[in-house]
């Protein structure tokens, strides 16, 4: 795996950043943040990932990977190999940070890595589920160079960062040269790898809705070893109850069960209005599972993962409500 | 305690200091002048017939110096076993798996070999692909070599003692199956080649390997190279675990490029490549039927595997040989009956990895005692206690056990690990989510037979004294893989010479200081080790010799002990040797002072009455094992043994399985290095723990890796690693040096079987494939729901 | 084209030439000529690669040059001064945390870290630092017990 032919460019403002984004859109450009996503993804393998059926030939042929084989493809078998990465290090004064706002509610920058994450006893206390994310994200090596708005913008289904996010509520800062845009984590996905950012466009800061009494939230991740894995499935709730310890509002995300980030939309309804009892418990773990769309790959069968929907959805609820009654 | 002065203790491993400073050196941080760097092409598709390989893009390439195919280099078959030579160095008729070789490139830097090789075109016809080892025997499946009819490359039939008598005999019987997936190395290393040729034709390869001798003598063959002409550097390895034992493609081809430029080339395999080249542990698909008494003996095992070994031989024969030859120990089993296949199919070849070839097939025999104990209502250490072989007995194949720790060893995990109090009270199976298991291993302690047929000694020492007297300096061709045998020999040197570490240094790992088979086999300790002994004493004889000489007196009444010669028969008189000494070192300040006289003295001593003083030492194992054909494998001077106990915990709901602690004993014969014995139990006790919990190889309808990388190949993490409890058991092994035998491979023999044993005591299910995840845990628990409502 | 940096490694600070794609650890094993720092796998998986950057363990396989402009870098080489051993190395040696050393400059680095941060980490503190650093030959065993042993008697 070598890296591919590319110039980067090193903006020292976000406006400069604007401005190369813009004018080399047309010719490939990327945003590297701390790279733990992006360097692995452009990096040229050594077997392609499919072997080249040429159609001109009579008898069905299939020749080797070649760099020209490469470039008269278009589509899946070209690989993304853009022409300017658009390198943020320059901006980490500006883009990293964690700043409680005057509503309650949680700016953090772009770059800010998950283990500043992970050491904000802020993000522990009020939006554990990103603190959790956090924790659960690749191993301490990613975490050091891993950004949240890396992890979102690089739209994994089961991101670790992005599926706490979106079950508490977040809202994405977007920039450009036509000026600021504020995007719903919920809504920010298309697709794997896909996303709303626009062209020119770069993420800058992730604000969390404050987390006022009585409101508590987790964040729960299936893998095969405890740390350097990637989610089988993973689970992240928001909850807020009264002072007669009925839920008020709830938002539970799913995280590789679909090829986004998953709202499990269900689960409200059945749980506004409630008491965490068993019952409600085992019909809120039913409803997240009809919520998602899981498929069978090699990390895990679909099956397999519906089931673990209950599961997590089980644990978390449990998890959060528990912490939503201490803060009461 | 020991009468030993170095042996037996925990010292510094010699190579430490060189470790922690970032200076030792491996093959990828050598560099030499003028040095150009090379790219191999690899088959994208599992099976396919050549039709054109078109180089002229890549030779037109400017920076690249040579472009190699079939045509360069010939079609000389080459492998492992002479009876097998199934490989050419490059692919010319067809390729047989996703990462076969096909072409070599030479450039200036290493981004211009990459390009150039992307410049080769190479056209293929598809062939069926052969992906299910189950169905690779069947009629109207594709073949892939023309010698393997039906895709069988090997296969061993045996029948020891009467497996009827034992069937009639046997109370209860019970057949089990399991089955597992290919493994990675997963070494930290990834392979690296610098080949270099002088003006004598001499060719020079460093390599990340584990055998020198064995790889230079396939460059030789496989390149027409004059033998001697061929010289192999092992520089510090990262680990190698046995798939770095086999000459690959890669080191051939880099020789190659290095003959044809004439120019040092140099080539570390990427990540990707390791796993594409493979030569690590098989696929297994064991199943057993074991009967045994009323009172929990024995009556016999009747056992069938089929082994998936991808595409090429590799050391897939012994391979198949020691999946049935190593269950002959550590039990009493009378009658034992074997099939084993080794089939071919479109994959990386398998090879040798730790425990070769025997790990499986322990795993599922230990599990068959577990569950045959459970019928019976025994308690499953008991079960095995009253089974365990003693020294001086005899397999049913023929492998005598000279000495044999089991009984020890396994009383030892059972009281370290208070089995008695967390099993024995809570009587069968558990099912609530905790759970302990055991199990016991079997394993050589060095093959008892090289791998081509010769009387060569498999293993010798050169032991030089530095003229000026004081340094040692010990040559051997032993390959240190970080598994510490330059520490081994060390050690024994300055026992034997009666000085101190620091004063030993050893020159290892090259095929031009002496002959040793290889890092394999779990051999170097008892071999290399019983040459250097007998090296260093070769050594000391001289130069008590020298001193009797000069002093006139026999030479049977001086010693040398911790640095000095000291006389067994009352004070002697040195003053005329210290004298001698002190006149040739006007001006030097560290003199010798006291009355005895110096090591230092007594080797200046040496070399002034017999020019340099050289001690050469020798071992091979004598002639072993029964007449059966293949009864070659599986032989030993010598057997470990171990036993282990695994505590886990599982997530009912989830299937996570944590390992809370492994208990583990092994009967090392004698320990050496304490601290190396228990870094083997324990290293051993990560890879087996990683290969019954995560480890595969993923394959997609292809034949390609989908998980070629560490990130998706999981292997234990430091998280995942309980704290590892390891019990030296010291048996004094009678063909050992010193009572010595191996550690580095038993040791992982009963990790993954009490591992499943412990989560069928936590869960109440069991698994008959690896790895088990949490999701076939999840599976089996529903299932066993299912069946318990209907 | 190649972009003019300057950053500081291991205490001197060097002004180099790199191209765009070239990794921090490129420039370290090959331009600067500090192999101490090993390459794994290329993919941040293994740690093999570990230095520290700004005091932080990183994965130098996966951090462009570029990206560390201005930054402080320190490898394997800086932990020993004028040939002393720091005490985490000598207690890497003493419990036997050393097998085939491929990855214990990184192994090195993390724990480095580990303890400036936290003088006295607890067993758990120890496998959580280093879980992102791949180790084939020890279980991690031995290596827990030298960062322990280094805590217990404190930096000499």
């Amino acid at each position: 795996m070598a890296l591919p032919k590319f110039d980067v460019l090193c903006p020292d403002s976000l406006d400069e950043a604007c401005d190369m984004l813009e004018s080399h859109a047309s010719e490939g450009i990327k945003i590297l943040a701390g790279g733990t996503d992006l360097l692995v993804n452009i990096k040229l393998p050594v077997i392609a990932p499919r072997a080249y059926v040429l159609e001109s030939s009579t008898s069905q042929l299939v020749s080797t990977h070649s760099e020209e084989l490469w470039k008269d493809h278009s589509g899946p078998l070209a690989p993304p190999s853009p022409a300017y990465l658009l390198s943020l290090h320059r901006l980490r004064n500006e883009l990293e940070r964690i700043e409680e706002l005057p509503d309650g509610s949680l700016l953090v920058g772009a770059l800010t890595t998950a283990r500043t994450l992970q050491m904000s006893e802020l993000v522990r206390l009020k939006w554990a589920a990103l603190a959790e994310g956090a924790d659960a994200l690749g191993s301490p090596l990613v975490r050091a160079r891993g950004t949240l708005g890396g992890n979102i913008c690089n739209a994994r289904p089961a991101a670790d960062l992005f599926v706490p996010s979106v079950a508490l509520g977040a809202k994405l800062g977007v920039v450009s040269i036509h000026g600021y845009e504020v995007i719903d984590a919920s809504e920010f996905a298309l697709a794997p790898g896909k996303t709303r950012l626009q062209s020119g466009q770069i993420l800058v800061e992730i604000v969390y809705p404050a987390s006022p009494p009585g409101t508590g939230s987790a964040y729960y991740k299936l893998a095969q070893r405890k740390a350097l894995d990637i989610s089988v499935v993973g689970a992240g709730v928001r909850l807020t109850i009264d002072s007669l310890l009925k839920i008020t509002s709830v938002s539970l995300a799913l995280g590789a069960v679909g090829p986004t980030p998953i709202v499990a939309k269900t689960v409200i309804d059945v749980l506004l209005g409630k008491k965490l009892d068993d019952s409600t418990l085992k019909l809120a773990a039913t409803a997240a599972a009809s919520d998602a769309t899981p498929i069978d790959d090699h990390r895990g069968s679909a099956l397999y993962r519906k089931q673990m929907i209950e599961v997590l959805t089980r644990k978390i609820l449990t998890t959060a409500y528990l912490r939503a009654r201490r803060s009461l | 305690m020991s009468d030993y002065r170095i042996l037996n203790t925990r010292a510094p491993r010699v190579d430490a200091w060189d470790k922690v400073t970032g200076k030792a050196q491996y093959t990828d941080d050598l560099k030499r002048p003028g040095m150009l760097y090379g790219a191999i092409l690899h088959s994208p598709i599992g099976h396919g017939k050549i039709l054109n390989i078109d180089t002229s893009r890549a030779e037109n390439l400017p920076g690249v110096k040579a472009v190699i195919t079939w045509k360069d280099v010939g079609t000389q078959p080459y492998g492992v076993s002479p009876a097998r030579y199934d490989e050419t160095i490059f692919c010319f008729d067809k390729v047989r798996y996703v990462g076969d070789e096909i072409a070599a490139v030479a450039a200036i830097d290493p981004d211009i070999a990459r390009e150039a090789v992307n410049l080769i075109r190479v056209d293929f016809e598809p062939l069926p692909l052969v992906l299910d080892p189950l169905h690779a025997m069947d009629e109207g499946q594709s073949q892939l070599h023309e010698m393997y009819d039906h895709n069988i490359c090997a296969k061993v039939n045996w029948n020891f003692g009467d497996i009827e008598e034992g069937r009639s005999e046997a109370a209860i019987l019970r057949t089990d199956s399991l089955s597992s997936k290919m493994q990675d190395g997963a070494f930290m290393e990834p392979q690296s080649i610098l080949a270099e040729v002088d003006g004598a034709d001499n060719l020079t390869m460093w390599s990340s390997t584990q055998a020198p001798h064995y790889i230079q003598r396939t460059i030789a063959m496989a390149l027409n190279h004059p033998l001697h002409k061929v010289r192999v550097i092992k520089p510090a390895v990262g680990g190698g675990f046995g798939p770095k034992a086999s000459c690959s493609t890669a080191e051939l081809a880099i020789c190659m490029l290095a003959l044809k430029t004439r120019r040092p080339v140099k080539f570390t395999f990427d990540r990707e490549q390791v796993f594409l080249h493979g030569r690590a542990r098989h696929q297994f698909h064991h199943t057993m039927t074991t009967g045994i008494h009323r009172d929990g003996t024995l009556a016999f095992l009747e056992h069938k595997c089929i082994l998936d070994g991808g595409a090429y031989a590799s050391f897939g024969i012994a391979t198949v040989y020691y999946a049935g030859s190593l269950l002959g120990g550590p039990y009493r089993l009378k009658n034992m009956k074997y099939d084993g296949y080794r089939v071919v199919t479109n994959k990386p070849a398998c090879g040798a990895q730790r425990g070769h070839g025997a790990v499986i097939a322990r795993a599922l025999f230990e599990v068959q005692l577990d569950r045959l104990a459970e019928e019976l209502g025994m308690d499953p250490v008991e079960l095995r206690l009253k089974n365990v072989m003693e020294a001086g007995e005899t397999t049913c194949n023929e492998l005598f056990v000279s000495s044999f720790g089991m009984k020890e060893a396994l009383e030892a995990v059972r009281d370290s690990a208070a089995w008695k109090r967390k099993r024995g009270e809570l009587g069968q199976t558990r099912a609530n989510g905790t759970g302990i298991g055991a199990a016991c291993g079997f394993f050589v302690s060095g093959a008892g037979y090289p791998i081509y047929r010769s009387k060569t000694y498999h293993a010798t020492v050169v032991i030089k004294l530095e003229e000026v007297g004081g340094g040692v300096t010990v040559f051997s061709g032993a390959a240190d893989i970080g598994q510490g045998s330059d520490t081994v020999l060390a050690m024994i040197t300055a026992e034997e010479l009666g000085v101190e570490l620091n004063d030993i240094r050893v020159e290892s790992g090259d095929s031009s200081r002496s002959v040793d088979l290889g890092a394999y086999s779990s051999r170097t300790t008892l071999m290399a080790g019983h040459a250097c002994r007998e090296a260093a004493q070769d050594v000391k004889r001289q130069i008590l010799q020298a001193v009797a000489t000069r002093l006139e007196i026999p030479p049977e009444s001086l010693e040398i002990k911790a640095g000095k010669v000291i006389s067994l028969t009352g004070e002697i008189d040195f003053s005329e040797i210290r004298r001698e000494f002190l006149q040739e070192h006007k001006g030097f300040m560290d003199t010798p002072e006291g009355p005895e006289l110096t090591f230092r003295e007594a080797s200046r001593i040496a070399f002034l009455e017999l020019g340099s003083v050289v001690g050469t030492g020798k071992y091979k194992p004598p002639p072993l094992g029964g007449s059966f054909k293949g009864a070659t494998v599986g032989t030993s001077p010598a057997f470990g043994c171990s036993a282990q106990i695994a505590e886990v915990k599982v997530d009912l709901e989830t299937g996570e399985v944590s390992v809370e602690r492994i208990t583990g004993a092994h009967d090392c014969g004698f320990a050496i290095n304490r601290t190396q014995v228990e870094g083997q139990m324990q290293g051993s006790m990560m890879m087996g723990m990683g290969e019954a919990l995560m480890e595969q190889k993923i394959f997609d309808s292809e034949g390609r890796i989908l998980n070629r990388n560490l990130a998706e190949y999981k292997i234990p993490t430091s998280l995942d690693m309980p704290h590892l409890e390891s019990i030296i058991v010291e048996s004094n092994e009678p063909n050992g040096p010193y009572g010595a035998k191996e550690v580095g491979e038993g040791a992982i023999m009963p990790v993954i079987p009490s591992i499943l044993n412990a989560i069928y005591d936590a869960t109440g299910v069991r698994i008959d494939e690896l790895p088990v995840t949490p999701e076939r845990i999840v599976e089996a628990l529903q299932k066993k729901k299912l069946e318990n409502e209907l | 084209m190649k972009k003019i940096i300057s950053l500081t490694v291991n205490g001197k600070v060097v002004e180099v030439a790199v191209e765009p794609g070239r990794t921090l650890l490129e420039l370290i094993r090959d331009d600067l000529n500090l192999p101490g720092t090993k390459l794994g796998c290329g993919l941040g998986d293994c740690g093999s690669c570990t230095v520290l950057m700004d005091g932080i363990p990183t994965f130098s396989c996966l951090t462009l040059a570029i990206q560390a402009e201005g930054c402080r870098i320190e490898t394997v080489e800086s932990l020993s001064q004028d040939g002393h051993l720091s005490k985490l190395q000598e207690k890497f040696i003493e419990k036997g945390a050393i097998q085939c050393g491929f990855c214990t400059p990184g192994m090195l680095m993390t724990s480095t870290e580990l303890l400036r941060r936290n003088p006295g980490p607890d067993e758990h503190e120890i496998r959580e630092a280093i879980s992102g650093n791949l180790c084939r030959c020890t279980g991690y065993q031995k290596i827990v017990e030298a960062v322990q042993g280094h805590s217990e008697e404190g930096e000499k």
